[in-house]
């Protein structure tokens, strides 16, 4: 043990504990200082820790949400970086304060969402025992790049742990041709066909040709965006069998799932407690990284049913009559899975967009537009307005009125407080769609309103 | 009146929103009675540019350009080519403006083939151009002021024969170093601006339309729009610049 390893754990410990006492939430920043004195720091905190690192575009911290519910539920010794402080700052931070003066962390399981970008620097010194990968999408390309650019990114995470498990969305043809040429055992995840009508291609997919040969890809089947039954005619890159497969979708209704998933051979009914297709893909991938650390399937099934995942995603509120959900919106192939979901909304509603375009949103808004929030013009009768807010609200307003919402229906208010106070005052139900720093801020206005938790805890 | 729309290669050039420019289009020629139909053109499709008024091309990834580009010389360079010269409509951007010039060569040397429409070429740099970004059209192109959102790490550079779509007021435009932006050649409207371009710039929209529709119909008057949506977040974003 060097000193140096001591002294950036103390002040790591040190930084987190004034943080908290000026209630800030220190989740990343006593880990980014305490790196800068022991640069080898995470690899240091994290041996010996059994560890699952969930990474990709979409469905993150849902995942890692529902995977924790099983480690809780099972009483399990471990802990969870929760507070979306997914660099190698936040993840350090939080091993260290689980662990002791030397570094020894007390916990057995760790269970860890990390950033697609940021996993090149984590991984190395985390080696993780499994690693999730839950799919590839197309995500602020002023910070991430192309799509491309993010999977070599994952795939130079994971050449230095050849021996972790890899997760992958079998569904996905950029997430799991990481299969392609690495050594790592693989076990794949996903939604067979026949669990999900078949729609035709998106206008816009993000993954419309093959990663191998350049062909374009055929479809027996689209879950949704680029998900769902590829093959290539050329090079015959094909979806994999899936491991662990979502068989039958039974019903989809506003506030949970349930579908019959089929484990490696076995037939299991499950409930979700989270409505929504894309988090019927966070679901089976839960399965499979739990049962891979193993826990056991039931124990990650049990958790589906119980979880809940708070922080802006689907989370819900009691703020108006009618209830508030908040759904956390970042690129276009989520956004389009909350626009579906809303389609589903079989009652009136009002709907809130609150676009922010700070460097945590991606600086770049153009997204806004390939999302397609053309699907709410087929709501009226269910739909009562509009409200539109945050930073770049107006250019939200001209999005939802391009897309066909007529403008004595949108309404702009800047201002959360009164947003807040207006929501309070509803019959309806409130749907909240806003980008990450809009969620952080607006939450933290709903919770003072309402009620609710901070967002470390 | 009837605007025949063609959106080229929607299915790999698509990256920032582009579709928003065809959809504002059709929208504000419908708000005002005239009909407009648009024609997907994807990779591999050989249906003819002719009979079409106005052609779109967006910005892509890296990742597709060489399927691009071998569907490209295949004759649909030609067939741009002689659509241009004959004064049919083009909005292009990113990187389906780049494809309009001569070539682009890469940071490292390699040099890939476009396809010589317009006397510009393109080389790439280490450094990225990113960000919201606002110019002034130039008087043959509206004069307007248009506010959008470039992301390139390729520098552009006009023949001296080519006019710039406009002047750089903040932000770096074509090549970030002799503050032009864009290209205006015959009725071809390149620029690096998406975000995208046509919402929050109506007057910018409705010169393209008018364009096209004069070419078809000899003159063509636009009704006035309420465009007080588009006007503010124009507004809102040149006082930020």
């Amino acid at each position: 043990m060097k000193l140096k390893t001591i002294i950036a754990i103390i002040i790591c410990k040190l930084l987190r504990a004034f943080s908290r006492l000026v209630h800030r939430g220190g989740t990343a920043m006593p880990g980014r200082i305490a790196l800068k004195v022991c640069p080898e720091l995470l690899s240091i905190v994290s041996k010996g820790v059994k560890t699952v690192a969930i990474t990709g575009t979409n469905g993150k911290t849902t995942s890692s949400r529902m995977v924790e519910q099983a480690f809780l539920e099972q009483g399990k010794s471990y802990f969870a970086n929760r507070s979306g402080a997914n660099l190698i700052s936040g993840i350090t931070t939080e091993f260290v304060m689980n662990s002791s003066l030397t570094g020894k962390c007390r916990k057995e399981y760790a269970v860890i969402e990390c950033d697609e970008a940021a996993a090149r620097r984590v991984f190395p010194q985390l080696r993780p025992q499994v690693v999730v990968v839950t799919n590839l999408f197309r995500d602020q390309l002023d910070r991430y790049g192309e799509v491309t650019h993010t999977l070599e990114n994952i795939h130079a995470a994971l050449e230095p742990i050849p021996q972790a498990k890899l997760c992958l969305n079998a569904d996905c043809s950029l997430t799991s041709s990481l299969a392609l040429d690495l050594p790592n055992p693989v076990v794949y995840f996903g939604i067979e066909k026949g669990a999900v009508p078949s729609r035709p291609k998106p206008e816009i997919s993000d993954a419309t040709h093959c990663i191998r040969c350049k062909a374009e890809y055929d479809y027996d089947y689209i879950s949704y965006g680029h998900l769902g039954g590829f093959s290539c005619p050329r090079c015959g890159y094909r979806r994999h069998k899936a491991d662990y497969a979502v068989t039958e979708i039974l019903s989809q209704g506003a506030d949970s799932s349930s579908l019959i998933m089929d484990i490696r051979g076995e037939k299991h009914m499950v409930t979700v407690n989270l409505p929504a297709m894309y988090n019927i893909y966070n679901a089976i991938g839960a399965v499979a990284a739990v049962s891979e650390m193993g826990l056991g399937a039931r124990a990650a099934i049990d958790a589906l049913a119980d979880f809940q995942c708070g922080f802006g995603r689907m989370e819900r509120f009691r703020l108006g009559k009618g209830g508030t959900r908040m759904m956390l919106v970042k690129n276009p192939a989520g956004c389009n899975q909350v626009i579906e979901f809303l389609e589903n909304v079989r009652e009136k509603f009002i709907l809130v967009v609150c676009l922010n375009d700070r460097s945590a949103d991606g600086t770049d808004i153009s997204w806004i537009w390939d999302a397609d929030f053309e699907g709410l013009s087929k709501l009226s009768g269910y739909l009562e307005k509009v409200v539109v807010s945050g930073d770049r609200a107006s250019d939200m307003a001209l999005r939802i009125k391009y897309a066909g919402i007529a403008p004595e229906y949108i309404e702009t208010e800047r201002s959360y407080e009164k947003l807040v106070s207006w929501i309070e005052q509803q019959e309806e139900p409130v749907f909240i769609m806003p980008t990450y720093t809009a969620m952080l801020e607006l939450r933290e206005v709903v919770i003072s309103h309402c009620g609710g938790s901070e967002f470390w805890e | 009146m009837e605007l025949k729309i063609c959106h080229m290669y929607p299915d790999v050039l698509n990256l920032y929103g582009d579709r928003g420019n065809v959809l504002c289009m059709t929208r504000r020629l419908k708000w005002r009675g005239i009909d407009a139909s648009v024609t997907k053109l994807p990779i591999g499709d050989s249906r003819s540019l002719a009979g079409f008024d106005l052609v779109f091309i967006g910005g892509g990834q890296d990742f597709e350009q060489q399927v691009l580009l071998s569907d490209l010389h295949r004759g649909k360079d030609k067939e741009i080519k002689a659509a241009i010269e004959d004064g049919v409509t083009f909005l292009t951007i990113c990187g389906g403006y780049q494809m309009l010039g001569s070539y682009y060569e890469t940071y490292d040397g390699k040099r890939c083939d476009f396809i010589g429409a317009l006397d510009l070429y393109t080389k790439g740099s280490v450094k990225r151009m990113i960000g919201n970004y606002k110019f002034q059209c130039s008087p043959s192109a509206g004069g307007s002021v248009v506010v959008g959102f470039e992301n390139h790490s390729g520098k552009t550079w006009l023949g001296s024969g080519l006019e710039p779509l406009g002047k750089v007021l903040s932000g770096y435009g074509n090549n970030g170093e002799d503050g032009s932006e864009g290209a205006h050649y015959k009725n071809v409207f390149g620029t690096y601006s998406h975000g995208p371009l046509l919402p929050k710039n109506p007057e910018l929209c409705d010169l393209i339309l008018k364009t096209a529709l004069e070419r078809k119909y000899g003159s063509a008057e636009l009704l006035p729009l309420d465009d007080s949506f588009e006007l503010l977040a124009h507004d809102e974003m040149c006082a930020k610049l």
